[in-house]
């Protein structure tokens, strides 16, 4: 059974206006699942109403076959699912540590656990823990983006929603951003990956979904997206 | 006392500073008894302010009507139904916690400017509430209320007022310095942010409301009865102001800064009494100020003090180690 499952899921901001206009997809435990799209298919709007800042107008969201359409966000998190959005999304006023702790308190209470799923964030982000007691303002940006990263993984989630992880980052630290991702899942962390950078998206996903002003174009598996990187890249390109 | 954890040291301090000022009413006159009473009831109103507007980032404008609320509710529960005046008290503080709930369900799911509106119309419906209902409230003739110690001699006040001061800041700082207090920062910083890490943003920052509301409502409660008389005058937008005014000089954000201006302003207050209403220009301009060139406000400038001195002498550093005012 997939992990997460959405069938003809429409949403949108604007009553009248459906950003996801279609989308069917499935996420199987233990992959990377990429959607993939021009700017404007409606891939961050995707990861929005999967997450439950936005609730579907049509079709059905379930997680493990339970029904999670009509869930705020705090209790989509609550159920394993947690959510990087696009740029840092850290409190640049508070120390990385507390960044981190902040992370796992909404979840779990229990302080040795806490203090051991902090050990392990610090274990695969060595740069964070060199770093604790500053202030996550004076973070680089790829720093400021494995924060990010990090204060999701230590509440420890099933499945892990990321929104274009490279934007804005310095290509070396794509690289290292990517590998993470792959460690993540190694784990056994299911993620799905919403991205602009399509080479990426396709080396590290083992099944893609294509989507293009709100509606699933194209899918398969990684193979059948590597054969045809080209011309998916054009046409993503001109939209056509 | 390292060792002691830090609940129990703040504990230990706070008796220590209701020994260090239970002096003051044997050495100063019966006024400025009275104009210290005053004060600590605004350091429990700036405070407590503070945590919604200051910590969880919440700019409401209907602060003083939760201390008339707290008011109104324990006088008129003592005057028609002959109420022992600690069980109004009582009263009065789950009345404003539950007026506070439900006008915080209605407001808080509106953003900065539109609570800010919402809240000041509340007030003002409340203010004309209680002038309107004269039968009653006795409008602006003002309802007289009982005394709590059945004297208007103020000295036994002033020992109930700061044990009540100390008190409130005592829950405050513990609240601050838990971790609600981490998540109603994280609210105030960055609300998406803090609803993707899982807060149900919305409940948290009603439980502050709520409790800031409470708050207003104990130091309102207790001040009628000290009084003596109340009217509506208070729940006039100037109050409000007052409350704002005295957290932004002494430190908007910071623990201690609404206790230091709170105090200042209402002893500045006092001394331009002469001055009426020009004393409000004096303050806006202070809080443009303070505002502009020194957001640290009187509790920066103490800390820059204090500094200042152990450069100067380096034997005073144990006496006046300084901590960065607290975000």
């Amino acid at each position: 059974m997939a992990l997460l499952e959405l069938e003809h899921v429409a949403a949108g901001y604007v009553e009248g206006i459906d950003i996801l206009g279609d989308v069917t997809l499935r996420v199987e435990p233990g992959s990377i699942t990429g959607v993939i799209g021009p700017n404007g298919a409606g891939k961050s709007t995707l990861l929005k109403t999967i997450f439950g800042f936005l609730h579907p107008r049509r079709g059905r969201i379930t997680l493990g076959g339970h029904d999670i359409n009509a869930l705020a966000p705090y209790e989509v998190k609550r159920l394993g699912i947690s959510y990087v959005p696009q740029g840092a999304n850290i409190f640049p006023q508070l120390t990385v540590e507390e960044n981190l702790q902040l992370g796992a308190w909404v979840i779990k209470q229990d302080r040795t656990r806490v203090a051991g799923r902090l050990e392990s964030a610090y274990a695969a982000f060595p740069r964070l823990r060199e770093k604790r007691r500053r202030r996550a303002t004076t973070l680089s940006g790829g720093e400021a983006k494995m924060l990010s990263l990090a204060k999701e993984l230590v509440t420890e989630p099933t499945l892990l929603l990321v929104d274009e992880p490279s934007a804005g980052l310095a290509p070396r630290i794509v690289e290292q951003v990517y590998a993470q991702l792959l460690a993540v899942r190694e784990q056994g962390v299911t993620i799905l990956l919403v991205d602009q950078n399509i080479n990426k998206a396709v080396q590290v996903s083992s099944y893609l979904y294509m989507i293009e002003r709100g509606e699933v174009r194209r899918e398969g598996p990684r193979r059948d997206f590597a054969d045809q990187l080209h011309a998916i890249v054009r046409d993503a390109l001109l939209g056509a | 006392m390292s060792g002691v954890s830090p609940l129990a040291r703040r504990i230990a301090w706070s008796l220590l500073t209701f020994a260090a000022l239970s002096w003051l009413p044997l050495a100063v006159s019966e006024y400025h008894t009275h104009v210290l009473i005053i004060s600590l009831y605004y350091v429990i109103l700036a405070a407590s302010w503070n945590l919604l507007a200051g910590y969880a980032g919440q700019f409401s404008l209907a602060h003083h009507t939760f201390a008339g609320i707290g008011a109104y509710t324990s006088a008129l529960l003592s005057l028609y139904a002959g109420v022992p005046i600690l069980i109004g008290i009582g009263a009065g503080v789950v009345v404003a916690a539950i007026v506070g709930y439900g006008l915080g369900t209605l407001c808080l799911r509106m953003r900065a400017i539109y609570l800010a509106l919402a809240t000041w119309a509340f007030a003002e419906s409340i203010r004309l509430l209680v002038s309107v209902e004269y039968p009653i409230t006795r409008g602006d003739l003002g309802l007289k209320t009982a005394l709590l110690f059945g004297t208007a001699q103020p000295t036994p006040y002033y020992y109930l007022f700061l044990a009540l001061t100390l008190a409130s800041l005592l829950v405050i700082w513990r609240i601050v310095h838990s971790r609600v207090g981490a998540y109603l920062r994280a609210i105030r910083d960055d609300e998406e942010a803090a609803t993707v890490m899982g807060l149900d943003t919305f409940k948290w920052k009603r439980a502050a409301f709520v409790i800031s509301a409470a708050f207003a409502a104990v130091a309102g409660g207790f001040q009628g009865h000290y009084i003596g008389l109340l009217s509506p005058t208070p729940m006039k937008f100037n109050e409000m102001a007052m409350i704002i005014i005295m957290v932004i000089a002494g430190g908007f954000r910071t623990f201690s800064g609404p206790v230091l201006g709170a105090v200042f302003i209402e002893f500045l207050s006092e001394e331009l009494r002469a001055w009426g209403e020009v004393r409000m220009v004096l303050f806006a301009v202070l809080v443009i100020v303070v505002a502009r060139a020194y957001p640290a406000g009187l509790l920066g400038i103490c800390v820059a003090v204090g500094r200042w001195l152990t450069r100067l002498m380096p034997a005073l550093a144990p006496l006046l180690a300084t901590k960065p005012p607290e975000d």
